[in-house]
């Protein structure tokens, strides 16, 4: 079996990839299958001469790798762990007679493919945001004008967000499309309705063309438009009504089924007011497989290694009984009567995430849906409050058990900040904001100290940073990154490490973690993951 | 001598997520070491906070703990799970300060844990500027000069003495964090300033400037007798004030002269023996003067570092790997070589053929940063290739990269002028520029001029350019395949580790004419898609 790696580290592609290959390699030593291993990043456990069987340290292009298959005559090629780098490989590599093995290439394609696959969202009657292909200006326009602004908009096929924009009005449209991408008949520009203030969610599951394992269900922290690489996310779902959840799984095993998917594949969901969106398909291993594995005691990447070998789901993992669909008239369920199992661990798992911009003076540290992070980090506890502290504290980000609080919210937030605010009133923090934050907040009841705006001169908000007088920042804005004020709040918090939220979601859950820290008297408990994994 | 056997159970802490400047080669080399000590019968304790790493996979410890790596949290752990000894030269810079928080704070002492590979001293002797340069001048080797400096204050004084350009560093950063080169007043006090903040103790060294000098690196290791080997020898494409995680290195160096390597060598055998690293590997970066040839040591990791995984993959030699087991009681000559079976680990790597590493940026994703290189480290990830020449080798990584450049591309449109700049001011695509100079008829000695790069890379670029690169990477040209074997062929490898070229033949392990491959037999499969 030759194994594609994922080529030199990048953001959006990193070392979750090489983690899914190596663990390729490890389950076909495991059933005693010679690995033959291909790659060129010279900082990776894949590229140690005894993971695999045989390493060609080559590059992954077409013409390269090739001549290894042609050489080697493996009865594989496994392309779906490296991340994009081998699945760009995979048409011209079946074309040229490699044996692909694992979801079939051209299923890949329909999943990427954004014409082919509405045409699946159609015929299984599920949700996604409103939303078409432009090849220019013009098209990109009537499509924004019938689906209505904020709208999101990406190139098709990219890992990682690149480039994606979350764009709200005609003007920005039209600068996205002239300066920011290079749209083609051949390239096409993604236009989506942009779904404001929904929770999204990443599932992570195995098919083997029969059965299908839905092997973690991740709620993300941060609101949807934030790219799911960059957003902190709790396995199992912390806040979503076990019918969303129910849903959310039979979903995915319809689209497994409809897919073919013969390994893994990861799905993008989005929730607002309990409709259930679809964002992403992909039938491939995703950056979440390591977190989910590691959460749940079960190796995905070496269970799809075997699947994609022929072995079958039942006698690998064990599977739940079957879940009933929905019975709905107008709706054909046909051959969804899968039997699933879902993995839900008692315990709770925070996956966060670990940004680089203490290395780039003066870029703001505001998130959008570009990835931007290099790594991640995982908190593992009995309760969402604690696994969420220790990825903070794990991240550098340390939450404070007292002192002051900064708040500057968008005026959209402000309801949500009320019970936030009395929570960390309640843990024994003080609260300090700008003139208008803080009037809101005195006529709800909460109290708080004003501070200058930046704009409004010493002693202002940047310099009590600096003075260490704040602790913790909360700071959202709306639309754009707005300049001056709010970005040197964000910069200075960075570069002092005073721990910072960007998101209203993110200021809750630091809100509810606290809250935890504080009764357990700031405890250090701590478990070995063989034992996390041993307990159900 | 044999392992040790008044030690049981060997704390090993991680590197954490992902950063720029400690990647995942910190897992590579975590993986390894925890492979090889529980492969000697040690009970294995892991820690680190990132669940990506395939160190944290539950088999590779006995006891892995996904748990932040702070003081409070190791220490907390030491005192549960109470192991005999920490090994914290594998996992990094983090690694390293944690253990020497906890040796400082008396934790290791209040637990009776033993810090093995290099002891606090060592640390602090290799990592404290002052007492490096000090080191250095005892044991007669040449350093840049320079002065330490807690405040803006005692900074004027000493830009005052070292003139500018001058360099910037933090103490105690990972990849250079917060370090910088200043060229005047103008931006001086705010690079201080930064520097002071990035650094954990508020220390910076203010530094003369070498902008321009050739680098080097040389991976040596030690054992417990006093052995030390060079494992390997890589030298910077990029001149000094690139920072290694961002210049195009080179493995092994290719323009010293014999006489000058052997100066090399012998200095930084002076210099792991001073410093102190009892076992394991060590990373020491140099500095010559193209003028005159004046050799300064610049640096010393008493650790695993990003070069060592590179160096690892350069010649098949398992840094990290021998580096547990020296701190565990072996030697080097009683380690053997897994590639060749027959050598020891005393044994230099031998190479016979050509190692270009070049690294990945990511500045697309951070719009309005500047996408200049400096001492600060800004790459995310790295390609690495192995060719018969360095032109292949360059050729190849540079496809590697997947920035879309099929080797040398052309770049459309480019003016002399910009050229000039763009070889003036180094980015991450100036080897490109590099090429489209010699294109557009620009001499080897103004190239020199604008980019310090050595002349003898210079020549070899200018040949690919005016061959035509799709000379050195025809898809259409017979592959042979090689092998990676630490010893030029002279002893019969069992590794299959292999590298292609255009051309020669397949060598002997290739061709699958001995050792293992010979008794393969087909595995029987079934096929997935029935």
């Amino acid at each position: 079996m030759v194994i594609l790696g994922s080529g030199p580290n990048r953001i959006g592609q990193g070392i979750e990839f090489d983690y899914a290959c190596v663990q390729a390699s490890f389950a076909l030593r495991e059933l005693g299958v010679k690995s033959v291993m291909v790659n060129c990043n010279p900082e990776t456990v894949s590229t140690d001469y005894d993971t695999s069987d045989k390493l060609y340290f080559e590059p992954l292009t077409f013409n390269d790798v090739l001549p290894i298959i042609e050489r080697e005559k493996p009865r594989g090629v496994i392309v779906q762990f490296g991340g994009q780098t081998p699945l760009k490989l995979a048409l011209a590599l079946k074309k040229a007679g490699a044996p692909i093995i694992g979801t079939d290439p051209n299923d890949i394609d329909r999943a990427e493919n954004r014409k082919l696959f509405n045409e699946i969202i159609e015929k299984l009657k599920l949700k996604q945001p409103e939303g078409a292909t432009a090849t220019n200006v013009d098209e990109a326009v009537a499509v924004a004008e019938r689906i209505g602004y904020p709208v999101l908009v990406r190139p098709s096929y990219v890992l990682g967000g690149r480039a994606m924009e979350i764009v709200y009005d005609q003007n920005g449209l039209e600068f996205y499309m002239k300066y920011a991408v290079k749209a083609s008949p051949e390239h096409p520009v993604l236009v989506d309705r942009f779904l404001k203030s929904a929770t999204e969610i990443d599932v992570d599951a195995l098919s083997d063309g029969s059965d299908v394992y839905v092997a973690g269900i991740m709620e993300h922290i941060e609101e949807a438009g934030i790219h799911s690489g960059d957003s902190s996310c709790v396995l199992p779902p912390h806040s979503l009504p076990e019918n969303v959840v129910k849903e959310i799984e039979r979903q995915t095993i319809m689209l497994a089924k409809e897919l073919n998917v013969i390994g893994l594949m990861n799905i993008q969901f989005a929730v607002q007011n309990g409709e259930i969106y679809i964002l992403e398909v992909n039938p491939r291993a995703s950056r979440t497989v390591p977190f989910v594995s590691k959460a749940t005691g079960l190796s995905l990447a070496r269970i799809a290694t075997k699947v994609m070998l022929g072995h079958k789901l039942k006698d690998l993992v064990s599977l739940r009984g079957a879940i009933a669909p929905k019975q709905s008239p107008e709706l054909n369920m046909g051959d969804c009567h899968a039997p699933s199992g879902l993995a839900m661990t008692k315990h709770y798992s925070v996956k966060t995430p670990v940004f680089p911009f203490n290395k780039f003076p003066g870029v703001d540290t505001i998130l959008g849906p570009e990835m931007k992070s290099t790594g991640e980090v995982m908190g593992i506890a009995e309760t969402f409050g604690e696994a969420f502290a220790k990825a903070q504290e794990a991240a550098g980000n340390k939450l404070p058990s007292h002192g002051s609080i900064f708040i500057s919210i968008k005026d959209t937030d402000k309801e949500a900040i009320i019970p936030i605010a009395v929570s960390l009133i309640e843990s024994g923090f003080n609260v300090v904001a700008t003139r208008g934050t803080k009037m809101f907040l005195h006529e709800h009841g909460v109290p708080a100290t004003g501070i200058n705006k930046l704009l409004e001169g010493p002693p202002h908000i940047v310099d009590a940073l600096k003075n260490k007088k704040i602790q913790l920042v909360i700071n959202t804005t709306a639309g754009r990154p707005s300049i001056g004020d709010s970005y040197s709040i964000r910069r200075t918090a960075l570069e002092r490490g005073v721990p910072y939220f960007t998101t209203i979601e993110g200021a809750k859950a630091a809100a509810e973690s606290v809250k935890i820290v504080k009764r357990n008297a700031g405890a250090i408990n701590i478990k070995p993951i063989q034992k996390y994994n041993l307990d159900y | 001598m044999p392992r040790r056997s008044d030690i049981h159970k060997i704390l090993l802490i991680g590197s954490g997520p992902i950063v720029i400047g400690q990647g995942c080669e910190f897992d590579y080399s975590g993986t390894q070491a925890c492979k090889a000590l529980k492969e000697e019968g040690y009970e294995v304790v892991l820690i680190n906070s990132n669940p990506a790493t395939i160190m944290t996979d539950p088999e590779v410890a006995d006891r892995t703990y996904i748990e932040p790596l702070t003081f409070e949290y190791v220490s907390k752990l030491i005192e549960l799970e109470r192991p005999d000894a920490l090994l914290p030269t594998l996992g990094g810079q983090t690694a390293l300060n944690l253990a020497v928080k906890l040796a400082e704070e008396g934790v290791l002492k209040k637990y009776n844990v033993e810090m093995l590979g290099a002891s606090l001293e060592a640390i602090k002797k290799a990592e404290d500027r002052e007492l490096f340069k000090a080191a250095m001048k005892k044991i007669g080797l040449d350093v840049p000069k320079s002065m330490t400096v807690t405040s803006h204050e005692e900074a004027r004084v000493a830009v005052k003495a070292l003139g500018y350009p001058i360099i910037i560093r933090p103490a105690f950063t990972l990849g250079g964090s917060g370090g910088n080169i200043s060229y005047s007043e103008e931006d001086f006090e705010r690079m201080v300033e930064s520097g002071l903040i990035a650094s954990p103790i508020r220390q910076l060294l203010l530094e003369e400037s070498i902008l321009g000098w050739k680098e080097f690196e040389l991976e040596v290791m030690r054992d417990k007798k006093d052995n030390v080997v060079i494992i390997c020898s890589i030298e910077n494409l990029d001149p000094m004030g690139i920072h290694t995680g961002d210049s195009i290195t080179v493995a092994p160096q290719q323009t010293l002269t014999d006489r000058e390597y052997q100066v090399m060598r012998d200095a930084s055998i002076k210099v792991i023996r001073e410093i102190g690293v009892d076992t394991g590997g060590s990373n020491i970066q140099f500095g010559v003067d193209p003028k005159n040839g004046r050799q300064v040591v610049i640096e010393m990791n008493p650790r695993v570092s990003r070069s060592s995984s590179l160096a690892s993959k350069a010649t098949g030699f398992p840094i990290a790997k021998i580096a547990a087991k020296l701190a565990i009681g072996y030697t080097l000559d009683e380690l053997p070589n897994d590639i060749t079976k027959e050598t020891m680990a005393a044994f230099e790597p031998t190479i016979d053929y050509v190692v270009t590493k070049i690294p990945r940026f990511a500045f697309e994703k951070f719009p309005h940063t500047s996408p200049m290189l400096t001492t600060q480290m800004k790459s995310v990830g790295e390609a690495m290739a192995i060719g018969r020449t360095f032109e292949e080798s360059l050729l190849k990584a540079l496809r590697s990269l997947e920035c879309g450049w099929k080797g040398l591309d052309p770049i459309a449109g480019a003016s002399p002028g910009e050229v000039m700049k763009r070889l003036r001011e180094p980015t991450p695509d100036r080897i490109l520029w590099v090429g489209e100079a010699f294109r557009q008829g620009i001499g080897v000695e103004e190239v020199y001029e604008l980019t310090k790069i050595d002349p003898w890379f210079l020549h070899k670029i200018s040949a690919i350019v005016k061959t035509g690169d799709t000379h050195f990477q025809k898809s259409s040209c017979p592959r042979s395949f090689r092998t990676v074997d630490t010893c030029a062929a002279e002893f019969i490898a069992y590794t299959p580790y292999f590298y292609s070229t255009i051309g020669e033949e397949d060598d002997l392990l290739a061709r699958g004419t001995q050792g293992l491959w010979l008794f393969w037999a087909p595995a029987p499969i079934a096929s997935a898609r029935g």
